[in-house]
């Protein structure tokens, strides 16, 4: 109960980030975002003059005044869907983002009923064997006698 | 888990492997689309890859498979970030007053911002016809960056050459206004 509600906090404190980060966002988190189209890396990690032409591009929408989806979506009308970085929240892109989700909870799953599995399927200890009555007999004698 | 069962999925994941590793062989083995450039060093003469996409100067668009075969073409893949394709642009304008008349000038403005590449024909003074091929996929068919590219398509529609030296240009421009 107390894991929830950090986690319901967390997102009452994290929406209205998000939130700002789409009305105005920055050119360096736009940078991160949006693939240089002649280099295969970032425009943050190029300064080819294609990188620099699309940042200039960037930094003048987000002047007037433009939100982010407003400009990955005239960067995508202009250079298709591989100048984003990350594939979009929707449509065929959803599968990119939830296919390692699933795998890994399917894996952890498989993983867990398999351990369950195997630790119930385990034989129980056969108790100690029981010594000879009479060699126990003995045996405590001797120890009383090394003792005393 | 019954035996059966057991046996059965074992048999599915090992097949699922065998066909994700046969589909990643088939795909190396395979992967011979290299593009128009790739061909003509090759010494093959290909037929030029059609394409249809929309002219910058928002007059429809050009569709190279119903021009293929009845014009020479010269295919100019240039974009507005490219400092060098000014001067093969500039270079190819002044020809078509020569020859405009025989063979069909198309620009493919390639991985570039539409607005960017309108203002730079102006700059440029660039009048033949470009399309923009904004994602690169068309520029990909012909062989991919660097840019700039130039294509000389014979009336053929065969592709017989790309400018590879700048003293190439009038020997193919003959070669295709020929044709």
């Amino acid at each position: 109960m107390r894991r929830f509600l950090l986690v319901l906090v967390a997102a009452f404190l994290v929406a209205p980030v998000a939130r700002a980060s789409e009305r105005h966002p920055s050119l360096a988190e736009l940078e991160g975002e949006v693939m240089c189209p002649v280099c295969g890396t970032t425009l943050d990690q190029s300064s080819s003059p294609a990188a620099q032409q699309i940042k200039r591009l960037i930094a003048a929408r987000i002047a007037a005044g433009d939100t982010k989806t407003t400009i990955k979506n005239l960067l995508v009308s202009q250079y298709g869907e591989a100048i984003l970085a990350a594939p979009e929240h929707k449509g065929f892109g959803l599968v990119a983002w939830w296919l390692p989700i699933a795998g890994i909870v399917t894996a952890a799953a498989l993983l867990g009923i398999g351990v369950w599995r195997w630790s119930h399927s385990r034989e129980a200890e056969p108790p100690p064997a029981r010594l000879d009555p009479a060699l126990e007999r003995r045996l405590d004698d001797e120890l009383r006698r090394f003792e005393a | 888990m019954t035996r059966p069962a057991r046996l059965a999925v074992q048999g599915l994941a090992v097949a699922l492997v065998a066909g994700l590793l046969a589909l990643l062989i088939w795909r190396v083995a395979n992967d011979n689309n290299k593009g128009v450039g790739q061909a003509l060093s090759d010494g093959h003469h290909p037929t030029a890859p059609a394409f249809d996409l929309k002219r910058l100067d928002g007059r429809g668009s050009i569709d190279l498979a119903s021009i293929r075969g009845k014009k020479p073409i010269v295919l100019d893949f240039w974009a507005s970030w490219c400092v060098p394709c000014i001067h093969e642009s500039k270079r190819l304008e002044a020809a078509r007053k020569n020859y405009g008349g025989k063979i069909t000038f198309i620009g493919v403005d390639t991985k570039d911002f539409s607005g960017d590449a309108r203002k730079w024909l102006r700059q440029n003074g660039i009048t033949y016809p470009s399309v923009h091929d904004g994602s690169g996929a068309v520029l990909a068919k012909w062989g991919g960056l660097p840019i700039p590219r130039i294509f000389f398509i014979a009336r053929s529609g065969k592709v017989v050459g790309e400018l590879i030296t700048e003293e190439d240009l009038p020997r193919y421009l003959k070669q295709i206004a020929a044709s």
